[in-house]
């Protein structure tokens, strides 16, 4: 009699905790990047939407370094129980190559893949360089060419790497701390041209203080018409398109299914609210509406071009073929 | 104009601006005097808290900590030697001194006063020459970033107290420990000995609250149950004639900082600690002598990180810049709140410019009201005895030092560098050059191997950029001449002791 009324208490138990609705307590959130970059901007901008529809607050938090390995592993750590939340972008996809952590996205399931960056070949506005096609053609001719980077595993590093492996060009790479320094560096007439992320060139674009020359994309831009896409110079490039980076929310492999459906449920509300297109559209990051297995395809895709460009360009300690990566 | 004034006029017309103005300041005072707890850390933080409001109301917010936060950093240097941020650090060095001969309350005092000016000085010049200044800070090559850091390691002369192979030690090991963790150029692990921890680096506001915080507390216990010296407050408000005297040096060291300031990446710690060795080389005679409690010593740093918040807004607001930390979270609230920031945010939302200016007119205001009503409150602070005091110190450390980036780990990183700083202290070694090294580290760094590859890794270009430059010659000369200053020879020349 005693062991039954166990039973039926810890039965009820289960059944309770079962049938609670995700979610019961507040939900951590850690973004990857600092405050103030596209990252942390776009986690901030769609999260309060999305928690609208939870119910409950994400708190967010920046957790950097390691070009984002510490929050990756920090939530790795964490249960998998929907209520720790990795706003990553695409940098994890290259730790295993560098040798920065074992611990990338294999470990996550997407829920929501908010907004994509497409990469633009930017020159000073005063350059001698009027076109794609001048600024190639000068790297060919043996002419110094130096362009910004902001390190191995960047979108800078590894767009200009995809240039130079197309063309069978070599450009003089000076590094910085971000996207925002080169741009400042490319406008002070320190170097000569740069490829960043469209989310942090396209006002300087549209109020001309730089020129976009090429968008490393197989097709142009809503708003920014003006910049062909790099295919409509040079066809070579679309085998490694579409490339980009992308900003996503993760959860830990082995969340309950309830808890991610409601999370992906929420964001999804939120993608679609207006207040979020007219974000995108001013930042000038391409929206993606990416989940559950198109999401994960697209970070393959991008994971075997970056890793596999690093690679070849030698900067890349181990071999994408270790890791299973496919050749794009 | 008349639109623009408008424009100006509007915080002043709403009364929840002008309430979140004074909120923000009151505010951000504590907020800086608390080691660790920084403007950057409060402004991030206020714009999740603030994501439903309307700009305006989160702008005053944000401008109201931003100007208070700046001054309470410099409140613990003077009281405790223990400064909230890295732009207090020089002014620890003279604030402190004077708080133990009991004239707490005049530093403070002197300080809020020239701080508000300094920080209107700021606000007109990003008034009235705002593109001018951004586009020069543009010319600003990855070169004269290396030569304002070497000039800011010469530093070292001055804060580090008497024994320069004392100092130069200190400095240097500051610099290695700057080094640890990947390679911002080439993503190579330095030091890291496979750590993931140790990958990220070590954060040099974590090492300077160990270094200075809780390396001062331990400092102090020695001295528990000595009496602290009585306060004297009865003048607290310089005199007309005071702040005339000190004139000259405000309004240089203020549009000194409005320049650092301005100049994308450097910011308030850059600007008041070259302030200040330019105080300290530049005034013939200063009340007393510099390192022992002198007036000009706080005037220089504390005017010239109060310039340097009006010249951060100005790459910001013209082309989209960040001038600083603080800047640089300010453009992401920008976004969210639906506007662009960037090169054409002046021309499109000029609303916005002409407000910013009047927020931060409006918080300097706030700041010398509540700064000066609080300088008695605050000078009792020292009265309270060492051993009460203190374990408070510790603990504001530790939670400061967790709240930078939400990492247990870095306490660690605080209470180690806090027992090194104890022992360095012992032995009659300054803290502040290893601090010094450790801002200035990553900045010489990156900036020497940026002018190399800019030069192709060859040497002679790169040597050949430093006369061929305009600024790069005068900051290589003014260089020279600081180095040169230094020796018997100008000495005799100049008829200096």
């Amino acid at each position: 009699m005693r062991k039954l009324t166990v039973a039926l208490v810890v039965l009820f138990l289960f059944a309770g905790s079962a049938l609670a609705a995700y979610p019961e307590k507040n939900i951590q959130g850690y973004i990857m990047w600092g405050a103030g970059g596209a990252m942390d901007n776009v986690a901030r901008a769609i999260t309060p939407m999305a928690q609208e529809h939870l119910g409950k607050t994400i708190i967010m938090q920046n957790k950097t370094g390691a070009t984002g390995a510490i929050a990756t592993t920090f939530v790795a750590n964490q249960p998998a129980d929907g209520y720790t939340l990795l706003f990553g972008a695409e940098n994890p996809n290259l730790y295993k190559v560098t040798g920065l952590s074992q611990i990338d996205y294999d470990q996550f399931d997407p829920v929501f893949l908010m907004m994509g960056n497409v990469g633009v070949v930017v020159i000073p506005k005063d350059s001698p360089f009027k076109s794609y096609k001048d600024l190639i053609e000068a790297a060919a001719s043996g002419k110094t060419v130096t362009v910004g980077s902001t390190g191995p595993g960047g979108l800078p590093y590894v767009a200009t790497t995809m240039i130079e492996k197309i063309h069978g060009v070599k450009f003089n790479k000076v590094q910085f701390d971000g996207e925002g320094p080169c741009l400042t560096a490319l406008m002070g007439g320190h170097i000569d041209a740069v490829a960043v992320g469209l989310l942090a060139a396209a006002s300087h674009i549209k109020a001309g203080s730089v020129n976009g020359l090429a968008m490393i994309s197989k097709e142009r831009i809503p708003g920014l018409d003006s910049v062909p896409a790099v295919t409509e110079i040079y066809e070579q490039y679309a085998p490694y398109l579409p490339w980009g980076a992308f900003f996503g929310v993760f959860v830990k492999k082995g969340t309950p299914k309830e808890a991610y459906d409601a999370l992906q449920a929420a964001y999804q509300k939120a993608y679609e609210d207006p207040k979020f297109d007219e974000f995108a559209k001013n930042m000038g990051g391409v929206k993606l509406g990416l989940t559950g297995d198109e999401a994960r395809e697209f970070i393959k895709q991008n994971q075997s071009v970056s890793a596999w460009l690093l690679y070849d360009a030698g900067g890349a300690k181990f071999s994408p073929e270790e890791f299973g990566i496919k050749r794009p | 104009m008349e639109q623009n004034l408008q424009y100006f006029l509007i915080p002043f017309l709403n009364w929840e601006m002008m309430l979140l103005i004074w909120v923000g300041v009151f505010a951000g005072i504590w907020v800086g005097a608390i080691p660790g707890l920084s403007v950057t850390m409060a402004a991030s933080l206020l714009i999740s808290f603030t994501f439903s409001w309307d700009i305006n109301s989160a702008l005053a917010l944000i401008c109201g900590v931003f100007v208070g936060g700046v001054y309470g950093g410099s409140i613990t240097a003077i009281l405790l030697n223990i400064p909230g941020a890295p732009a207090a650090i020089a002014t620890g060095i003279e604030g402190y001194p004077l708080a133990q001969r009991g004239e707490a309350g005049k530093a403070i005092g002197l300080c809020t006063t020239v701080s508000v000016f300094a920080s209107f000085v700021g606000i007109i010049v990003l008034a009235v020459a705002a593109p001018v200044i951004a586009n020069f800070s543009l010319k600003f090559a990855p070169r004269d970033f290396f030569l304002l850091a070497v000039m800011g390691i010469l530093l070292i002369g001055s804060i580090g107290g008497g024994d320069p192979v004392k100092g130069i030690t200190a400095g240097a090991i500051g610099i290695l420990i700057s080094m640890v963790g990947m390679d911002p150029s080439t993503g190579e692990m330095r030091y890291t000995f496979g750590n993931i921890y140790l990958m990220a680096g070590i954060s040099f506001v974590t090492a300077m609250i160990g270094l200075f915080g809780v390396s001062e507390a331990l400092t102090q216990f020695r001295q528990a149950g000595l009496k602290s010296p009585k306060q004297n407050l009865d003048r607290i408000i310089p005199s007309w004639a005071t702040f005339v005297k000190y004139l000259p040096l405000s309004i240089r060291s203020s549009l000194l900082g409005v320049f650092i300031g301005a100049l994308p990446g450097t910011g308030g710690d850059v600007a008041a600690l070259l302030a200040y060795d330019q105080a300290k080389r530049s005034v013939r005679n200063p009340s007393r002598p510099f390192g022992t409690g002198a007036y000009e010593g706080i005037v220089a740093p504390e005017t010239a990180n109060k310039g340097a918040i009006g010249g951060a807004f100005i790459p910001m607001l013209t082309l989209g810049i960040p001038g600083d930390a603080v800047t640089a979270i300010i453009i992401g609230a920008l976004y969210i709140h639906g506007l662009k920031p960037g090169p054409m945010l002046m021309i499109e939302t000029p609303h916005l410019f002409w407000m910013i200016v009047s927020c931060l007119s409006i918080s300097s205001i706030a700041l010398l009201v509540l700064g000066l009503i609080s300088v008695k409150p605050f000078a009792k602070i020292i009265e309270i005895p060492k051993e009460i005091i203190m374990p408070v110190v510790i603990i504001l450390s530790v939670i400061g030092t967790y709240a930078i980036q939400n990492s247990v780990v870095d306490i660690f990183y605080m209470i180690g560098f806090g027992i090194i700083g104890y022992f360095m202290r012992l032995y009659g070694y300054a803290t502040g050059p290893m601090v010094l090294g450790l801002i200035l580290g990553p900045m010489l760094d990156a900036n020497y191997r940026r002018t190399m590859q800019g030069a192709e890794d060859q040497f002679l270009p790169f040597l050949q950029g430093f006369v061929t430059s305009p600024i790069s010659l005068f900051l290589t000369l003014a260089i020279v001449f600081l180095v040169f200053s230094q020796t018997a020879v100008y000495r005799r020349w100049r008829g200096i002791q």
